[in-house]
């Protein structure tokens, strides 16, 4: 045992470089740097290796990240990989992109210390380094099962699901109607946060592992759903959410009023050069825009903002800043770039008479907790004003959106529009009709790009298992 | 077979692993238990528990149930929890283990709920004596680091640790880094240097032995209960049996699961045995011996939650002790790194920084923590329908053996251990006496300090002049008791007095001895002569007209000086076996010694004017020894692990030269030793056959100044 055991003390934490706000506005480009194996090394190094990796414990798709941690500072960078890619289908984007604050940095137990390990840039530099040297998922002794699965969405969750069964001997086409595989990772995440080029490396990955790609096919319209129950041994919907939800209030078809998801995903294939019909792109340069909404997809909002130019941009919030759902980090990350947030504010109605010039808002104080444990606003009466803007997105997150033939298949769902799967008589992740399993966003709601690979890790087991092999 | 299309598992045997081996403390448990002390809600708490309470089967006790026995109560017909606190005591870790600030936070909050903490091995701050931070159960372990008069009348409750379950038959180890000036202090050693605690007792090879050592404890300290940690294991019944009638007022069944962070992984899987298994062997045999209603019987080992305890009530303990969950409730978060001093949560690390910015603990959250496994106790016996925890104690027929999950579990015959053997109803369940009162009531002792006791209470001195025979036992330690209770270890320094004896002693002779008595016996004295003497002095010279050689003869017993911390002994005559084993501080002259003599000892001086036996010097990590080899063996018996020898070299060593020389001047002068003045007459001639013998740590030259300082 060579290690320090006060490592941790002597050697801070410390993240990769980021750029500094006033630059990395005027591009798209991520804002972290990478560590290099030295930094890696001894980061990594300040690992306690707890006999309750708490770490561990709280990722969803529960990393061996202790493992893998105590290889990088042995410098076994061929062998971090092929660990982390034991539990996780996506490392090297889950190392960019997860809320780390909020899982296994969070639950590590430097967090209460002087600061947690930097996981996420550990995972993150495992595989960009590995790939970079040559690595790639080692297949050779697997033996193909002749079995196929039909994947729809090439998603996380439909990603993640190739990647197991391809490990399994279980050869998959993957389809999806747009013309770039990674759903949401390439259309609504924006690429400050994740660069593109990282999901099409993925992407020759999976193609190296044997996994087929259709894109631009969209189930149900240029293909029908039938026809991959005929093709496949199995079938994989891995399809998200895409229901906008609405704020409810007066004013919210107002020109200049935009949903979160379409703006940012018109803003992807501008930077990506591709173009999709039905998503416009929406232009704030010059503009004062408001923002309603305190999650992750409304902090891609505001600094997609900032990054078109706008004059101002305000983000809105019923709670206040110790109750925003979304990511510390990228809290932190938008106020850098000029963002001004406004806490306890309710949105009551968008103002304006043939487009948008204002939002009025009402404080609010948080009242008793809900059934969700989260506290409730109130608002507080009498203190109502009017925040005058030129745009206004909303971005309070996506509720299910069911394909129409869903029941045709007996693709069951539960009252929210959420796929049903699972329960005593089922594998996990099986829909009602056995050869069909679902994954991801689809079944839990819009979560994270963890979670939606941990289901489509987990589907692709059940499969498996159904299969029979 | 191997199927290259599944990775190859993790495990988690050791290190909890998600779908591994399940773990009782994993992150689960342990979140929910620090958000539940934290936040002082019962309801946090009921999560806990029922993470806890609805495992998987992990342990024995999981496949047993506790039926009703009658319709459930209201709860507020249930006795109060202020009656079942003081049943639970917080198991002994050391400070040495915990930092001050862990280990203090858990004395506070033991003695305001009216319960009792644990000192560990290790020794205590006077500083908290008479306070709320006070342990009131002092632990006597086989290291005695700390262990003297006024440590064991500072306690309420005096445990001798025979073994630990988690890992019995092992001794213990601190790691040099944990060593700080103050650990060290309190150790009487050196800081920096690794303390060893040996496996054994040192003064413990029989039953009879054991008894000796309570003896001692109840001489040192009347008002005491003294109390016997075993481990669970085949056969611990009998041992309990034995332990009653060696004089125990408690026993503790300690089982396999209070596994510490710091055990070595040897020790973390199969070692030891399930409390329930020597819990119920226990109550069952002393049952059957109707010594039952002597002893109070604790069990501890893994104990989480309210139902642990009403479980472990049912299989006859009245009395419960808890290590890790109390830990955890002050942050520990079951990181297994104790030994390496780098605890990030302060809990077990000695370093400073860690301590003050990293300790989140308080008294309250400890006690959170007790007040709910009473409170959940509360209701579970309102749902048995029994009102007072004494109603269920023993009462196995309310225990039913589960299926469990598996068909292995299913094969399991738990009959034996929810039985009542047949023994009859009228056999108590518990205890009944206040104190179980040895056989000797020590009346020499008691006359010596009803003599004696107004010149120790106007702190006047005096010399004193009594016979003693070897049924008169641990002459000394009752003396000290009383003076350290009044004036601490080194209060009557500057009022001596001299207690002149003639015959034969008994066994501990000296024992527990303190400043301010000196004790000068004319005759010889059976084992355990100046055990755990902290000051003060011990003579012993053959009567006078004896005719035989001093040298040639055995003058005291085995065991001498074994956990002394000061003081000083001088014996005209050999000493047996094991002679200043783990001596921490007191200087000695013998003409002869045992094999095994300054085992483990820390600090110190021992001159050996004779033929010392093998072994000598195992373990030794302090402290040094000059051994006059004149058949020029000594090389060859000496343990070759720690320690070096080197001669005394006249020019450049004189402080040596000089210190030995007065030592055995003084030697001469108390014993008049015949044999000490032979040496001196021709001291030229046998200084070069004496040898230096010191830790290789140590450093020659600053041997003497050390001792000194130490003193
Ligand atoms: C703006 C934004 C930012 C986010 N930021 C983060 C973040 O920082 N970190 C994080 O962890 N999570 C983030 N998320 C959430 C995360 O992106 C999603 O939880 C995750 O992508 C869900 O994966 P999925 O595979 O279930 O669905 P998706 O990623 O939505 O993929 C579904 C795919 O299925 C395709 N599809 C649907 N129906 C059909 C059909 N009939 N035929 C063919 N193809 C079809 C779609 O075209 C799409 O490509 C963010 C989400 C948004 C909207």
């Amino acid at each position: 045992m060579s290690k320090h055991p006060l490592q941790f003390l002597e050697v801070p934490r410390r993240d990769p470089e980021k750029d500094a706000a006033d630059v990395r506005i005027l591009h798209y480009d991520e804002i972290y740097g990478s560590f290099d194996a030295a930094d890696a090394g001894s980061q990594a190094g300040r690992c306690l290796d707890c006999g309750n990796p708490y770490c561990e414990w709280k990722c969803p798709v529960h990393n061996y990240i202790p493992d893998w941690l105590k290889l990088i500072e042995e410098g076994d960078l061929f062998q971090a990989a092929e660990l982390s890619h034991q539990t996780n289908s996506l490392p090297e984007i889950c190392g960019r992109i997860c809320p780390q604050d909020r899982l296994c940095e969070g639950a590590c137990t430097l967090d209460d210390a002087n600061g947690a390990v930097s996981i996420g840039s550990i995972e993150k530099y495992i595989t960009d380094e590995a790939l970079k040297l040559g690595w790639r998922p080692d297949l050779s002794r697997i033996v193909d099962t002749g079995k196929r699965v039909g994947i729809v969405g090439a998603g996380p969750a439909g990603l993640a699901a190739a990647d197991v069964l391809a490990r399994k001997g279980i050869r998959s086409v993957v389809f999806d109607a747009h013309g770039e595989i990674g759903g949401l990772l390439t259309y609504g995440i924006p690429s400050f946060k994740l660069e593109k080029k990282v999901v099409r490396t993925r992407r020759e990955i999976l193609q190296g592992m044997g996994v087929e790609f259709v894109l631009n096919t969209h189930i149900g319209e240029n293909k029908s759903f039938l026809s991959l129950l005929d093709e496949f041994d199995a079938v994989f919907l891995g399809m998200g959410t895409y229901n906008y939800i609405k704020g409810g209030f007066p004013g919210e078809n107002l020109p200049g009023v935009h949903e979160a998801l379409p703006y940012l995903i018109a803003n992807n294939c501008r930077e990506l050069n591709a173009s999709l019909p039905p998503f416009p792109y929406v232009d704030l340069a010059d503009k004062r825009v408001i923002v309603l909404g305190g999650g992750d997809t409304g902090m891609d909002c505001v600094r997609t903002a900032i990054r078109q130019g706008a004059s101002s941009v305000s983000c809105v919030y019923r709670r206040d800043e110790a109750n925003m759902p979304g990511s510390r980090r990228e809290v932190e990350n938008s106020k850098e770039e000029g963002v001004r947030f406004l806490f306890n504010q309710q949105p009551l109605e968008i103002i304006g008479r043939d487009r948008v010039s204002g939002v009025k808002v009402i404080q609010t104080r948080l009242g008793s907790a809900g059934t969700d444990g989260r506290r409730r606003p109130e608002n507080v009466v009498g203190t109502e004003k009017i925040l005058p803007t030129d745009a206004v997105i909303v971005a309070f997150g996506f509720s299910a959106s069911p394909a129409n033939w869903f029941a045709d298949f007996d693709i069951g769902l539960r009252s929210n529009g959420l796929v049903k799967v699972g329960g005593s008589d089922r594998l996990p992740l099986q829909t009602m009709n056995p050869m069909i399993f679902a994954g991801g966003d689809m079944v839990r709601g819009s979560d994270l790009v963890v979670t939606a690979v941990f289901e489509g890790r987990e589907a692709a087991a059940s499969i498996a298992q159904y299969l029979g092999v | 077979m191997w199927e290259p299309r599944e990775p190859v598992r993790q495990g988690g045997l050791i290190r909890y692993v998600h779908d591994g081996e399940y773990h009782c403390y994993n992150p689960d448990v342990i979140a929910a238990l620090q958000t539940a002390v934290r936040s002082g809600d019962y309801a946090h708490y009921e999560r806990y528990a029922s993470l806890v309470n609805q495992r998987p089967i992990a342990t024995l006790r999981d496949l047993l149930r506790a039926n009703p026995v009658g319709p459930a109560v209201p709860l507020d017909e249930v006795e109060p929890i202020e009656n079942i606190l003081p049943r639970f005591d917080s198991a002994g870790m050391s400070l040495g283990a915990l930092s001050p600030e862990a280990h203090e936070a858990l004395a506070i909050a033991m003695n305001r709920l009216g319960a009792r903490s644990n000192s560990g091995e290790g020794g205590e701050d006077p500083a908290r004596y008479n306070s709320e931070r006070v342990s009131k159960i002092k632990q006597v372990a086989s290291g005695r680091f700390g262990v003297t008069a006024e440590y064991l009348v500072n306690a309420e409750v005096i445990q001798i640790k025979i073994a630990q379950g988690a890992k019995p038959g092992e001794g213990g180890q601190l790691p040099g880094h944990k060593v700080t000036e103050m650990i060290a202090k309190l150790r009487y050693a050196k800081p920096g240097v690794a303390l060893i605690s040996p496996p054994p007792h040192h003064d413990i090879y029989s039953i009879e032995d054991l008894a000796q050592l309570i003896f001692d404890l109840k001489q040192v300290n009347p008002a005491a209960l003294v109390s016997v940690k075993l481990v669970s294991e085949p056969g611990v019944g009998t041992i309990a049996a034995g332990v009653v009638k060696a004089y125990a007022d408690l026993i503790t069944i300690s089982g396999y699961d209070g596994g510490t962070g710091a055990s070595p992984l040897t020790s973390v899987k199969y070692a030891g045995s399930p409390w329930e298994l020597g819990l119920s062997e226990a109550h069952q045999v002393l049952r059957a011996n109707d010594l039952r209603h002597k002893v109070r019987l604790q069990t501890d080992g893994g104990l989480k939650t309210g139902l642990d305890v009403i479980k472990a009530a049912i299989l006859g303990a009245e009395s419960y002790g808890f290590g890790t969950g109390p830990m955890v409730a002050l942050g520990c978060k079951y990181l297994r790194i104790c030994h390496l001093n780098n605890c990030a949560t302060g809990v077990a690390t000695q370093n400073d920084l860690l301590r003050s910015d990293y300790f989140i603990g308080l008294p309250e959250m400890v006690m959170h923590y007790f007040r709910f496994v009473a409170e959940e106790v509360r209701i579970l016996m309102a749902e048995l329908g029994v009102r007072k925890l004494e109603d269920i104690i023993g009462r196995v027929s309310m225990m039913e053996q589960l299926p469990g999950e598996t068909r292995r579990h299913g094969r399991l015959d738990l009959q034996a251990i929810i039985s009542d053997c047949g023994i009859d109803d009228s056999q108590a369940q518990f205890c009944s006496d206040p104190h179980n009162n040895p056989f000797d009531k020590g009346e020499l002792a008691e006359t010596i300090l009803e003599e004696v006791l107004p010149a120790i209470e106007a702190k006047r001195g005096g010399e004193f002049r009594f016979d003693i025979r070897n049924d008169n036992r641990s002459i000394g330690a009752r003396l000290s008791g009383e003076i350290a209770r009044r004036y601490g270890n080194h209060g009557m320094a500057d009022a001596p007095m001299t207690i002149r004896l003639f015959g034969t002693a008994g066994q501990s002779f000296g024992a527990w001895n303190v400043a301010g008595v000196n004790l000068e016996l004319e005759g010889d004295a059976n084992d355990y002569v100046g055990k755990g003497m902290a000051a003060g002095r011990i003579v012993i010279k053959p009567p006078t007209g004896s005719r035989f050689e001093t040298k040639d003869a055995v003058i005291i017993g085995n065991t001498c000086l074994y956990g002394a911390t000061g003081g000083q002994l001088f014996a005209a005559g050999q000493a047996g076996e094991r002679f200043a084993v783990r001596n921490s501080g007191a200087t000695t002259v013998v003409e002869g010694a045992g094999d095994h003599c300054c085992e483990y000892m820390t600090e110190g001086c021992v001159v050996v004017l004779g033929r010392s036996g093998i072994n000598f010097g195992a373990g030794m990590t302090g402290g040094f020894a000059y051994v006059l080899d004149l058949d020029r063996a000594f090389v060859d018996r000496y343990h070759h692990g720690l320690i070096d020898i080197h001669r005394i070299n006249p020019e450049s060593m004189e402080a040596h030269l000089h210190h030995l020389r007065s030592l055995i001047e003084e030697h001469v002068r108390h014993t008049g030793s015949a044999w000490g003045n032979e040496l001196l007459d021709d001291f030229r001639t046998y200084l070069p056959k004496f040898w230096v013998v010191k830790p290789k740590v140590a450093d020659l030259d600053s041997l003497i100044e050390s001792l000194r300082a130490a003193a």
